[in-house]
């Protein structure tokens, strides 16, 4: 008499559960909320030759400038006044070392780019630098 | 009677599983991000300093206007103005370089000025509006 044995191969899924899990808790422990949110909106312009940033300030402060002179930081909306008010509480809170970047639309007027700076010398910041993209 | 013996080769999968989640872990920990911008410093001029900064001498004029830019007052192409910058910086990395930017003008223009700046490793900029 012969016998048939059906040998069934199935694949040990509660290992691969525990790997899942691991993962999970890996990203949730690692994220971290990204307070330099960038406006997708600007295109910044181009530097041929300037060096790439190598480590970023942790103080630092993004200024996001629209093409149409919108000035936010964080996505959130400020007039020019606003602004100096805001950069006016970072200095008290953290000297007038903290530096100041201006992101710009490659097509922002420069007289929105005065404004800023106005605001940013005002309240006696002067570190200031303009963002660029790097040309590939 | 001849018995046939089909033997099914199988390949075992659950080690596989593994080694693709050991890829997945080591290429999530090394994974960079790439850096794609620069920071072009700019030095704006300090309340009082700015009449002072115009008599130091040793100091080179650039002129930003849309799609223009100027050096000691005479258009030049973007190229030429780059060597000349470098020529200028080779001779004195400390000389004061004063950018004057017209209102119209557009962040592009300034960031192909500074750019060129910091190319010739001219690094004392001052940034005014031109009135």
């Amino acid at each position: 008499m012969k016998q048939r044995a059906d040998d069934t191969l199935e694949t040990p899924i509660t290992s691969m559960i525990d790997i899942v899990f691991q993962l999970i808790i890996f990203f949730v422990v690692t994220a971290s909320i990204d307070k330099d949110v960038q406006d997708e909106a600007i295109h910044l312009a181009q530097a041929k030759s300037a060096p790439a940033v190598e480590t970023v300030d942790p103080r630092s402060v993004t200024i996001n400038l629209r093409k149409d002179g919108e000035i936010n930081i964080a996505l959130m909306p400020m007039s020019p006044q606003q602004l100096y008010n805001f950069l006016v509480s970072m200095r008290t809170k953290g000297g007038n070392s903290i530096p100041i970047l201006i992101r710009c639309d490659a097509k922002t007027k420069y007289k929105d780019i005065d404004k800023v700076m106005q605001a940013t010398a005002k309240a006696g910041l002067f570190r200031v630098r303009i963002v660029a993209m790097l040309d590939e | 009677m001849r018995k046939k013996n089909i033997e099914t080769l199988a390949v075992p999968m659950s080690s596989m599983i593994d080694v693709v989640f050991q890829l997945l872990i080591y290429f999530i920990v090394t994974q960079r991000e790439e850096v794609t911008e620069a920071h072009l410093a700019v030095n704006l001029p300090a309340p009082g300093a700015a009449k002072a900064s115009e008599n130091k001498p040793k100091m080179l004029e650039l002129e930003v206007h849309p799609g223009v830019l100027l050096i000691q007052g005479a258009q030049r192409d973007v190229n030429e103005i780059g060597d000349m910058l470098v020529a200028f910086g080779q001779r004195d990395k400390d000389m004061t370089v004063m950018v004057k930017v017209a209102m119209d003008s557009f962040a592009t223009d300034l960031v192909t000025a500074l750019d060129l700046c910091d190319k010739a490793g001219l690094k004392n900029l001052n940034v005014v509006t031109l009135r």
